[in-house]
């Protein structure tokens, strides 16, 4: 009997070796949670160190914007505060976190290149650590929505677990999309320039600031738009409205087509990520 | 057991793909698609070259070997040396370790400048493998060997490149491995520290069963090897005593080790 670790390594022999490889580099990354979670942590903490707030500086910008975007816009949209700020709030905080994932995404193999050069680590680790990241970003804005629901009554007739489960339907998207533009981000460098650009023209055809039922005319536009999808399974629960089965059957389609792309791009390209860097 | 630790490579070759500017830019590879030159064109046929970094290495190591890297800049020592770290996997042949692996390949690996002395030590343990037990056990001795004291407790951005060098000695160093892979050997710190460091690397080269050593220093390899190998081009020599490395060795290498001394 023996307990020294055994490893084997042999040239590419075809995609089931390759599919084999990457669920194994999934398994390993699930056992090295430990690293992943201390560098995301640090991400956050070296980036507020020294700052009287620290990461709740992540809370009290995207509380001055829904409180002044709020004041102006309920105006514009002809709604009261009762019904804008709710929605507003939900939609801003969600909406950073699906975006932030996506763009950072493109940055998950980039960024930690100077590890992936030296030393044999799980790829899925780092995706892993940017998506944990902005996990604990998301959970300091989360502390706006409770406040948000609390002031409004909203705990009446919010769902919150149809919300967490419409949130965890999200996640399961945001990584493989996360996954695959990672990838291709550090193969191709346009990309991640594309993917911003796309990112910040989402966020005006979106209903993020207004809502959706304004829209009589092509609806195919709001429709097809998945991060649509993803603002109604999360926020419609947590202001006690109904969802709409369409957007729920929607985003399972997707995490499946999704997840067997990336997976196969995953299986594909994971030796060779290396050398993009 | 330990005399099962070993390092098998048969008929191994790496290939590196060699993205220029240009092929990195999506438009080139969409321009290529539309003029229908290259679709499902990989490896290499298709738009990327690549360079031959290694081929048809064979060696086997065992427990007591204490192997030399020798071959000019490029020849592929490094390459070889994160082969076996795992780094790069071969596109042909296969490469088999058993044993656990300590590369002191890049000894700032995974240190974040802005994180301070004591969160690196635990940032690196856990690049390294370990887990938080073992990390927590090896902390105090490597904050006393880094000879930092309460700078520890300082962001690295702080530090000056000398402390920054023990501390990355330290932690890099405080691994129990039974396969040490270096490239060349590691020199930091003042004279008092160049001096424990010097004995440090010692103790650990003695304590693990597998060395791989690539260094220029042929003094300093015929001193700790008893195999060596030798790289050109990324071709490599069979594994040789270290006895024969004078009569292998080019004479203007001799010549250029000769003037250096």
């Amino acid at each position: 009997m023996t307990d020294l670790p055994r490893i084997h390594i042999s040239g590419r022999s075809g995609l089931g070796a390759d599919l084999k490889e990457a669920g194994s580099d999934f398994a390993g990354a699930a056992h090295r949670w430990r690293l992943w979670m201390a560098l995301a942590t640090h991400d956050i903490t070296s980036r507020y160190r020294g700052s009287l707030l620290g990461p709740f500086w992540i809370t009290a910008t995207t509380a001055a914007m829904i409180g002044g975007v709020g004041l102006m816009y309920s105006q514009l949209l002809n709604l009261s505060l009762a019904e804008y700020i709710p929605w507003l709030a939900t939609g801003i905080v969600f909406w950073t976190f699906f975006s932030q994932v996506i763009t950072e995404g493109c940055d998950a193999f980039i960024a930690s290149g100077a590890i992936i050069k030296q030393t044999a680590i799980p790829m899925m680790s780092f995706i892993a650590r940017m998506v944990a990241r902005n996990l604990i970003n998301f959970a300091h804005q989360l502390l706006i929505i409770v406040a948000v629901i609390v002031y409004f009554g909203l705990w009446k007739v919010a769902n919150p677990l149809l919300c967490l489960a419409g949130f965890a339907l999200v996640l399961i998207n945001l990584c493989w999309i996360a996954l695959a533009s990672g990838i291709i981000s550090a193969r191709f460098r346009d990309v991640p320039q594309i993917v911003t650009a796309v990112v910040q023209v989402a966020v005006f055809i979106t209903p993020v600031f207004w809502r959706p039922e304004a829209i009589k005319a092509h609806r195919f536009v709001l429709n097809g738009n998945p991060f649509y999808h993803m603002l109604e399974v999360t926020r419609r629960p947590l202001l006690g409205e109904p969802v709409a089965l369409h957007s729920y059957l929607l985003l399972i389609a997707m995490a499946v087509v999704g997840w067997i792309f990336a997976y196969v791009l995953f299986a594909r390209t994971r030796r060779r990520v290396v050398h993009y860097l | 057991m330990s005399s099962e630790v070993a390092i098998e490579m048969r008929d191994l070759a790496i290939r590196f793909p060699v993205y220029g500017a240009d092929q990195r830019s999506l438009k080139r590879s969409l321009a290529k698609i539309a003029i229908g030159g290259a679709i499902g064109g990989r490896g290499s046929g298709g738009g990327s070259n690549t360079v031959s970094a290694l081929s048809h290495v064979n060696l086997s190591l065992k427990a007591g070997d204490r192997l030399a890297l020798v071959g000019p800049n490029g020849s592929g020592k490094t390459t070889l040396l994160r082969v076996m770290a795992g780094v790069y996997a071969p596109d042909e042949g296969s490469l088999t370790t058993v044993g656990k692996i300590a590369g002191l390949l890049d000894l700032s690996l995974g240190l974040q400048p802005t994180a301070t002395g004591n969160e690196n030590i635990y940032l690196r343990g856990l690049v390294a493998g370990l887990s938080k037990a073992q990390i927590q056990a090896k902390t105090e001795e490597i904050a006393s060997f880094s000879g930092l004291g309460q700078f520890l407790g300082l962001p690295l951005k702080t530090y000056s490149s000398g402390m920054l060098a023990r501390l990355a000695f330290a932690v890099a160093t405080a691994v129990d491995a039974d396969i040490l892979l270096m490239d060349e050997w590691i020199a930091v710190g003042d004279a008092e520290f160049r001096d424990a460091a010097r004995a440090r690397l010692m103790r650990l080269i003695e304590q693990s069963h597998i060395l791989v050593l690539a260094s220029h220093e042929m003094d300093l390899v015929k001193g700790l090897c008893n195999k060596f190998m030798h790289l050109e081009h990324g071709v490599a020599s069979p594994v040789m005593p270290i006895e024969q490395i004078d009569h292998f060795m080019p004479a203007q290498a001799a010549g250029r080790f000769a003037s250096a001394a």
